[in-house]
């Protein structure tokens, strides 16, 4: 019998013999960065992927024709130089000597081929629509092509970010592509664990230069504190975004911490059922403007780390126009503006409502949080809001086929203005766009599309500053705020520049000390 | 015995048509389009009917649930919407990953409790009775999405032992086998406890010990042994009910099994995976239960199967 204590001694000795002896060997290597995302790419196919995660592991991955620097002009990424001989036809020419991480030389013609497959309708691109105005892609010659254009279109170069794949293997592997990518980037893929991990490592070919570290690791952690956890023991180096505001003051009390913040490219707005009785009535959604406390819920709730917006375009965007209406918090305004409306006061500062309205939102703790604050700012001003909370698909589906009153979601990546004409243009209402709200103003429609086919930024500025007045005027959204990105990352890890669309160009440049 | 076996594995029929029903219905009526999760607002509307077409879903409910038993039947899980994986191969890559923490999960607790509900038993109504059994209310009581960070403070971040989160090595099992561990450790406890109890009271166990058998032969050999019935079955229903209730485990440790597998698959409406998810977890509970019931008849020589 004490034989078999004893085994049971030595079993248990052991494993706590081994548990300590592995101390330490968690902690991401010297020559390795470790990223966490909070949700997993879903696709790293730059012609599919739709997602930020997706499209950051993809920057890495890919090079494209142009690309945002971290001030986000557009500068030249595979392109030695880019002409624009009429308003219809642009030419580019690309850097020699560029290989693919299959060792084969980049040319014209894969060019050519990414473009037109994406265009090409069975292979079911999302980004087709981004392409459309594309009537030709002529190869002429190796390191030459001409792209021409059925109309004029101011956001072509934009678009020219998009990550370009070999003709050969994407070709070969059609839609297995997105698992196994091949690019001319600063790194190879590696290997793709579902929901657990991507791994990349330095391609020693890059045209610009090989990157510092030899590999990067991106792992998908969804719980916040687990990814931070993650972060405090050094198991993980990095995370961009995914950090819930409460938890940045307990990370930037951590000495082996460094926290940057910068301003970002995201917009939070409150959108409104404009077909609704009560909410296509100006002076209402006015007033509900004037009822919100953006301050508060900033410092309070956002832990500082957004601005107050006065519309769709941050303040860094070449067409930002500052002279627009503006609705500080006053709930005396609120009132007074709602009962100019119709919508007396029943009993003064007494219970009864002037008018109840439903606020829709995803199951997201911090959108359940803003909801709360809402409901009791619209409360001083005497209007009832009931929160409903959904699953993300379900919201979602909601808000496509008009079931909402009130909602708030956010626009990501907002580079150029032409952004109003997909949320705005009433051609643009569900299933056509994104004009969720169901907006409609002939003069918004005619700029527009204006702003869309005149190409100087001179001119496009000014037509956009006439947008952002009348939409800060009618106010078929509410600006909320501009969310800023905040990087996390282990005191050792240097050179990491923060880019206002999140990119991860820099990773190229990161080493450890 | 074997024509118990083979009536049972008949019966799996009927209970695997019954949640292929129920499941495909219920995923197709939850609002949401997954069409829509996976194109995005910026596709153009001719582009998500062309994916409509291409992934089946233009046609009516009732050819799209025929056609689905038709190659459930045949064992086509059919593709998932977004990679175009088959199901199957899908699920099946996931499944090692649950096992393995469900298995270890399952050892740990009854190397946790079988011990501690013996002592319990045998030293009623003693501090450590009352210790086990305390420390048991806390281990049911304890949520897994608390008790999971407590442990990673604990071993992680404070004592640098193990490691976060992630499917590794060995050591990245722990915590989460652990976690999900703890509860199921306080359940079988307590069920041995009280089963030991009734059984030590039994007059073949005062023969046992007229007969001048030693404590510890009484307690294991007549006690134990005659104890533990009840305490298969609840081991088998909660094997079941682990492999389906990893996933609050599974998401905080980030472990790449078949809860994340199902929970990313109903976010995203894609509908072939989550039926298959489902279906696959349903016939592992059924055949655990018929494995459990095959194990009594070894336990017990007195339960025979006609």
């Amino acid at each position: 019998m004490l034989q078999r204590y004893f085994h049971t001694f030595i079993f248990l000795a052991t494993s706590l013999f081994l548990l300590v002896s592995c101390k330490g060997d968690f902690i991401s290597k010297k020559d390795e960065l470790v990223a966490a995302f909070e949700s997993s790419p879903t696709n790293l196919d730059p012609r599919l992927a739709t997602d930020a995660n997706s499209g950051r592991i993809i920057g890495l991955i890919f090079s494209s024709l142009l690309r945002f620097d971290e001030k986000l002009n557009l500068v030249s990424d595979l392109s030695e130089k880019w002409e624009n001989p009429n308003p219809v036809t642009y030419i580019f020419h690309i850097k020699k000597a560029v290989k693919f991480h299959n060792g084969r030389e980049l040319t014209a013609e894969d060019v050519k081929y990414t473009f037109e497959s994406i265009l090409n309708p069975s292979f079911l691109s999302p980004h087709r629509k981004s392409y459309e105005k594309v009537k030709a892609i002529i190869a002429i010659d190796k390191y030459t092509v001409k792209f021409l254009l059925s109309e004029p279109y101011a956001p072509f170069l934009i678009n020219m970010t998009m990550g370009i794949v070999p003709k050969d293997d994407a070709e070969k592997a059609k839609r297995d592509f997105t698992i196994r990518p091949i690019g001319t980037g600063p790194f190879v893929f590696e290997r793709w664990i579902a929901d657990e991990r991507i791994e990349l490592k330095r391609n020693a070919d890059y045209f610009e230069g090989k990157a510092k570290l030899s590999k990067l690791i991106f792992k998908i952690i969804s719980d916040d504190t687990i990814r931070l956890l993650g972060l405090k023991t050094g198991e993980i180096d990095f995370i961009q975004n995914a950090i819930p505001p409460d938890l940045i003051s307990s990370l930037s009390k951590d000495k082996n911490i460094t926290i940057l913040t910068g301003d970002g490219v995201n917009y939070s707005y409150l959108g409104f059922n404009l077909t609704d009785p009560v909410l296509k009535d100006k002076r209402v959604r006015k007033a509900i403007a004037y009822a919100i406390d953006r301050n508060s819920i900033i410092t309070n709730l956002l832990a500082g780390i957004a601005e107050p917006a006065a519309g769709v375009l941050p303040k860094s965007n070449w067409a930002y126009e500052e002279d627009v209406t503006k609705y500080e918090y006053n709930p005396d305004k609120a009132r007074r503006l709602l009962d100019e409306a119709g919508f007396a006061d029943p009993d003064g500062d007494g219970h009864k409502e002037r008018f109840r309205l439903v606020y829709k939102t995803t199951n997201n703790d911090l959108r359940k949080m803003i909801g709360e604050v809402l409901q009791k700012n619209l409360k001083e001003v005497g209007i009832g809001l009931d929160i409903r909370t959904y699953e993300w698909g379900t919201f979602y589906n909601d808000i496509k086929t008009g079931n909402f009153q009130l909602y708030s979601l956010s626009w990501i990546g907002i580079v150029d203005p032409d952004i109003y004409y997909s949320i705005f243009h009433s051609d643009m209402m569900p299933p056509n766009g994104n004009n969720r709200n169901r907006y409609k103003n002939t003069e918004i429609d005619r700029l527009v599309a204006e702003g869309q086919r005149v190409l100087s930024y001179k001119d496009r500025k000014k037509i956009y500053s006439k947008v952002q007045k009348i939409a800060a005027e009618e106010l078929p959204y509410i600006s909320l705020w501009h969310q800023k990105n905040v990087a996390a990352m282990r005191k050792d890890v240097k050179g990491f520049v923060l880019f206002p669309d999140g990119d991860f160009s820099s990773f190229k440049n990161i080493y450890k000390e | 015995m074997a024509r118990y076996i083979i009536k049972r594995l008949i019966l799996l029929f009927p209970v695997v048509f019954g949640v292929a029903t129920l499941v495909f219905f219920l995923i197709h009526m939850i609002p949401g389009d997954p069409v829509e999760v996976m194109l995005g607002e910026t596709a153009m509307p001719s582009a998500k009917e062309d994916l409509r077409k291409a992934l089946g879903l233009d046609k009516g409910l009732a050819e799209q649930y025929i056609t689905f038993l038709k190659n459930t039947a045949s064992g086509d899980l059919g593709r998932s919407l977004h990679t175009s994986r088959p199901v199957l191969s899908a699920v099946i890559e996931r499944y090692p990953a649950t096992l393995e923490l469900t298995i270890t999960a399952l050892i740990i607790s009854i190397l946790i409790s079988i011990p501690a509900g013996i002592i319990s038993a045998v030293k009623k109504n003693s501090i450590i009775d009352r210790l086990a059994m305390l420390s048991a209310l806390f281990g049911v009581s304890i949520p897994n999405f608390w008790l999971g960070p407590l442990l990673i403070i604990l071993f992680s971040v404070q004592l640098g032992l193990l490691p976060v989160a992630g499917r590794e090595s060995i050591y990245h099992l722990m915590l989460p086998a652990l976690t999900l561990g703890m509860g199921m450790a306080a359940i079988l406890s307590r069920m041995t406890r009280a089963s030991m109890l009734e059984v030590l009271n039994k007059e073949y166990i005062t023969a046992a010990r007229a007969k001048g058998l030693s404590n510890f032969a009484v307690i294991v050999k007549h006690g134990l042994r005659n104890a533990l019935i009840p305490v298969v079955t609840v081991i088998g229903l909660q094997f079941g009910a682990l492999l389906s209730g990893a996933v609050i485990t599974e998401t905080i440790f980030s472990w790449p099994g078949i809860g994340r597998l199902m929970i990313q698959a109903i976010n995203t409406r894609d509908y072939p995976l989550v039926q298959g998810c489902i279906l696959i977890i349903a016939l592992s509970y059924v055949l655990i239960n018929l494995l459990t019931d095959i194990l009594y008849a070894y336990i017990d020589p007195r339960i025979r199967y006609e």
